[in-house]
C-alpha cells in the first residue's frame, strides 16, 4: 500500500487561523484513493526530527508573540532543512512559517526576529499595529503551466519583500504587500504563502498538484491521481469567484 | 446645554422609531455618539453599574443577572438583546435617562463587547466587571486574543471597582494581576465534570504562562481550554476561590455552591461556567440565596441560545455559535444526545460575523453521534460542507443549500429531532425561517 509521510510543525503553536485543515484535506483526498497517511507532530522539546526522511513538510500561522519563540527553535535544524529541500522534500508554509524562511521579520516596534535564510525574501511589519492585509483573496498560480485560481483569506500585517518567484498573480485582495500584484513565494518543491482558508480546502487542484508531486518523486512514476467528487468545492468556487471579481 | 439638546432629540426619535414600529437597536446611540463623542460623561448615575464581558456567554450571562436581581424586587436597566458595542449601550441608556440624563434604577446591567470595554467605560461609572473567556473569534475583526487581553489589562491598571474572573481560563485570571492594589478580586471555578479530559480536545489559546512564559500544565480541561490550570514555575493560576461550584450534574441540571443547591433549564458544562459568574456578581449586593435559586431555576433566553422549540411538531435544539468553542460546546452536547438526530449548520460571512470562515475547520466533526443527515445553509453554505465532508462525515448525506428556506424545508421532511447551529447574523433569519 501507497503511503505519504508528513511532518506537522508546531501543531499545538501554530494552528491559529484553521491552517491544520490543510492536513485534514491531504488527509482525506489521499485516504480516498487509498494511500496510506502518517502525520507526525513535532513541537518545541520533542525529539528532533529528520527533515530529509518525510514526504511533506506542513507549517502553519500562528500569534506574533508565539512565533518569535518558535523561531529560535526551529534555526537549531537550519542544515537539515536546507538539505531536505535540496532533496526536493515538498515545503507548504503558512503566513508565519512562510515569512520564517526568509531573512528576517521585523516587528512593529522594530525587533528583528531572525529567520532561517533560507530564501532570501525578508518581512517587515507595520508600525501602525491597526493596519493589515485583511480580506479574501484570489490569485492566479500556475500550476505545472496550467493557469488556475486559488481562493484564500489574508490576514497579516508583515509585508514581504525581495520575492523573486511568487506563488501567484494577484486577482483580488493584497498579496505580498498592501497592493501588491504578486502573492507568496514558489519553487518546484516549496510553496509558501499568506493564504489561510485554509489554502486547500477550496483550492482541490492544488491539493492534487502538490500530492502528485509527492507520490511521483517517492514512487518515481507519472502518478494519475483518481478524481474525487469535489462537487462542494466546485460550485464553492463558482460562488466566491463570482463574488470576488463583482466585488472588485 | 448640548447634551440636553443631544437627550431631547433622541428621545423624540425614538418616538418616531416606535410609531414606525421600528425598534432602533444601535441608531440612537450611534447618531448621539457621532454627534458628541463625550456623551457617556453626561448621564447621572446614583446605583451599581455591573458589565459582563468575554468571548462566550454575555447575553446569557448578562440576562440572568438583570433577572435574578428582578426577581430580588431591584429596577434593573440592561441591554438584553446584546446590543453591545458603545453605540448600542448609549441607546439603552438614552431610552431610559430623564432629559438632564438622570437614570432611575437599583442596578444598570450592561453586557459589553470585550473590544469595546476601555470604550465605553473611559468615562462611565463601573462598580463590577465579570469577565467569562476569551476564545479566538473573528481574528479578522478582533485581531488576535492577546492583543484584545492586553488593552482590557491595561484598562484595568487604574480600576479599582469589583472585578469577577473564571479562574479556569488562563486568559481570564491573569486580569486579576492588572492592578495589584485593586483588593476586590473574585475568582470562581467549576469542579471536574463527568466528560472533563486530561488532554485537550479542541482548539484553545493562552497555552503559555503570561507571566514566565513556560507552558502551563493542566490537571484537567472541561472544554476548549477551559479547565484546572497551574504554571508549574511561578504557581500563576493557585487564586484564592471566592465561588466553586461542586456536583455538577448535567442529567439532573443542578450543581452546588456552597453546600446549595441550584437548579437551572439548561444541561451544557458551558452554561454552568456563566451561572457560577451570575451567583458570584449578585452576592456581591447581598441578593438573597431563595432569590438566586429562584430565578435560575426559571431562567432560559428565548433566542438561540440552547432554546428548545417544537417545529411542526419535531423537537429542535437551536444554538448560536459564532466561534470554535461555541460550535464545539454544541456538538458536544449533541453528541452527549444519544437519540437520533439530523443537524443544521447556517454559517454567514458578513462583517460582524468575521469574514473569514477559516475557524470552522477548528470545529471538531469527528464522530458525530447517531447523525442521519446534515443541511447547511447560509452564505457560506459550500464552505462548511466541504468542512464537514473532509471529517469523514458521508457525503451522499450532506445537503447544501444556499437559499435557507430551501434548506428548512428539506431539513423537516423527516420528522427527527433537529439541532440546530448558526452563527451570529444567520440566527434571526434562521428562527424566521422557522417561523419563531
Amino acid at each position: 500500500m501507497k503511503e505519504l509521510n508528513i511532518l506537522y510543525l508546531y501543531p499545538d503553536i501554530l494552528e491559529l487561523y484553521g491552517d491544520f485543515g490543510n492536513i485534514q484535506v491531504l488527509k482525506y483526498r489521499l485516504e480516498k484513493r487509498g494511500i496510506k497517511v502518517n502525520v507526525t507532530p513535532y513541537s518545541i522539546g520533542d525529539e528532533a526530527p529528520d527533515f530529509t526522511r518525510f514526504d511533506l513538510i506542513f507549517s502553519g500561522g500562528g500569534a506574533d508573540q508565539e512565533q518569535g519563540i518558535l523561531s529560535k527553535d526551529l534555526i537549531k535544524y537550519k542544515d537539515n532543512i536546507k538539505e531536505a529541500i535540496n532533496n526536493g522534500v515538498f515545503f507548504l508554509l503558512i503566513c508565519g512559517s512562510y515569512q520564517l524562511f526568509g531573512k528576517y521579520y521585523k516587528d512593529a516596534d522594530g525587533n528583528i526576529i531572525p529567520g532561517l535564510e533560507i530564501f532570501d525574501y525578508y518581512t517587515e511589519a507595520i508600525e501602525d499595529r491597526q493596519k493589515r492585509c485583511i480580506g479574501n483573496i484570489v490569485i492566479n498560480a500556475n500550476l505545472k503551466d496550467k493557469d488556475t485560481k486559488i481562493i484564500g483569506f489574508e490576514n497579516h500585517g508583515g509585508q514581504t519583500f525581495n520575492i523573486d518567484s511568487p506563488f501567484g498573480n494577484v486577482l483580488y485582495g493584497n498579496g505580498n504587500k498592501f497592493g501588491d500584484t504578486k502573492e507568496g513565494f514558489m519553487k518546484q518543491n516549496v510553496i509558501a504563502t499568506y493564504l489561510h482558508g485554509p489554502l486547500l480546502s477550496k483550492n482541490p487542484e492544488l491539493a492534487d498538484y502538490i500530492i502528485k508531486y509527492c507520490l511521483d518523486r517517492k514512487y518515481g512514476e507519472n502518478t494519475i491521481l483518481e478524481p474525487l467528487n469535489d462537487d462542494f468545492e466546485n460550485k464553492c468556487r463558482e460562488q466566491l469567484l463570482n463574488r470576488f471579481s463583482s466585488n472588485n | 446645554m448640548k447634551n440636553f439638546f443631544i437627550v431631547l432629540i433622541m428621545k423624540l426619535f425614538y418616538i418616531g422609531l416606535k410609531i414606525l414600529g421600528k425598534n432602533g437597536g444601535n441608531l440612537l446611540g450611534k447618531v448621539a455618539y457621532d454627534w458628541n463623542r463625550n456623551i457617556f460623561k453626561y448621564f447621572k448615575i446614583n446605583c451599581p453599574v455591573i458589565a459582563v464581558t468575554a468571548t462566550n456567554g454575555k447575553t446569557m450571562t448578562n440576562n440572568a443577572i438583570g433577572y435574578t436581581l428582578k426577581t430580588a424586587g431591584k429596577k434593573v436597566i440592561s441591554n438584553t438583546e446584546g446590543n453591545n458595542m458603545e453605540t448600542g449601550i448609549l441607546s439603552t441608556l438614552l431610552k431610559n435617562c430623564t432629559l438632564s440624563g438622570k437614570i432611575k434604577a437599583d442596578f444598570l446591567v450592561f453586557e459589553v463587547d470585550e473590544g469595546y470595554v476601555p470604550v465605553v467605560f473611559k468615562d462611565f461609572r463601573l462598580d463590577t466587571l465579570v469577565i467569562l473567556d476569551f476564545f479566538r473569534d473573528q481574528l479578522d475583526r478582533n485581531g488576535e486574543v492577546e492583543s484584545l487581553i492586553l488593552r482590557i489589562n491595561e484598562f484595568l491598571k487604574n480600576y479599582n471597582g469589583n472585578l469577577v474572573l473564571n479562574n479556569d481560563d488562563p486568559n481570564v485570571a491573569r486580569l486579576g494581576k492588572a492592578n495589584p492594589d485593586n483588593k476586590n478580586i473574585y475568582y470562581f471555578s467549576v469542579d471536574k465534570y463527568k466528560f472533563a479530559t486530561k488532554d485537550i480536545k479542541e482548539a484553545g489559546e493562552g497555552k503559555f504562562c503570561p507571566f514566565c512564559n513556560t507552558r502551563i500544565e493542566y490537571e484537567y480541561y472541561q472544554y476548549s481550554h477551559i479547565g484546572k490550570f497551574k504554571c508549574p514555575n511561578c504557581d500563576y493560576g493557585n487564586n484564592k476561590i471566592y465561588k466553586l461550584a461542586t456536583d455538577i450534574d448535567l442529567e439532573n441540571r443542578s450543581f452546588k455552591i456552597d453546600n446549595i443547591t441550584y437548579k437551572i433549564r439548561f444541561n451544557s458544562i458551558y452554561n454552568i461556567y456563566n451561572f457560577v459568574a451570575v451567583i458570584s456578581c449578585v452576592s456581591l449586593y447581598n441578593i438573597d440565596v431563595k432569590f438566586i435559586q429562584e430565578a435560575l431555576s426559571k431562567f432560559i433566553l428565548n433566542n438561540g441560545r440552547l432554546e428548545e422549540v417544537n417545529i411542526k411538531g419535531v423537537p429542535t435544539i437551536i444554538n448560536l455559535a459564532k466561534n470554535p468553542t461555541g460550535c464545539n460546546v454544541s456538538l458536544r452536547i449533541l453528541n452527549e444526545d444519544t437519540e437520533e438526530k439530523e443537524l443544521l449548520f447556517v454559517l454567514n460571512d458578513k462583517l460582524a460575523d468575521g469574514q473569514d470562515v477559516s475557524w470552522i475547520w477548528d470545529i471538531n466533526f469527528n464522530n458525530l453521534n447517531n447523525v442521519k443527515r446534515i443541511v447547511t445553509s447560509g452564505i457560506r453554505a459550500y464552505d462548511i460542507a466541504i468542512r464537514i465532508k473532509t471529517s469523514g462525515f458521508d457525503e451522499t448525506k450532506i445537503e447544501p443549500y444556499l437559499n435557507l428556506h430551501e434548506a428548512v424545508e428539506s431539513l423537516y421532511k423527516t420528522n427527527t429531532k433537529k439541532y440546530i447551529i448558526a452563527n451570529y447574523t444567520s440566527l434571526q433569519p434562521t428562527r424566521k425561517a422557522l417561523g419563531l
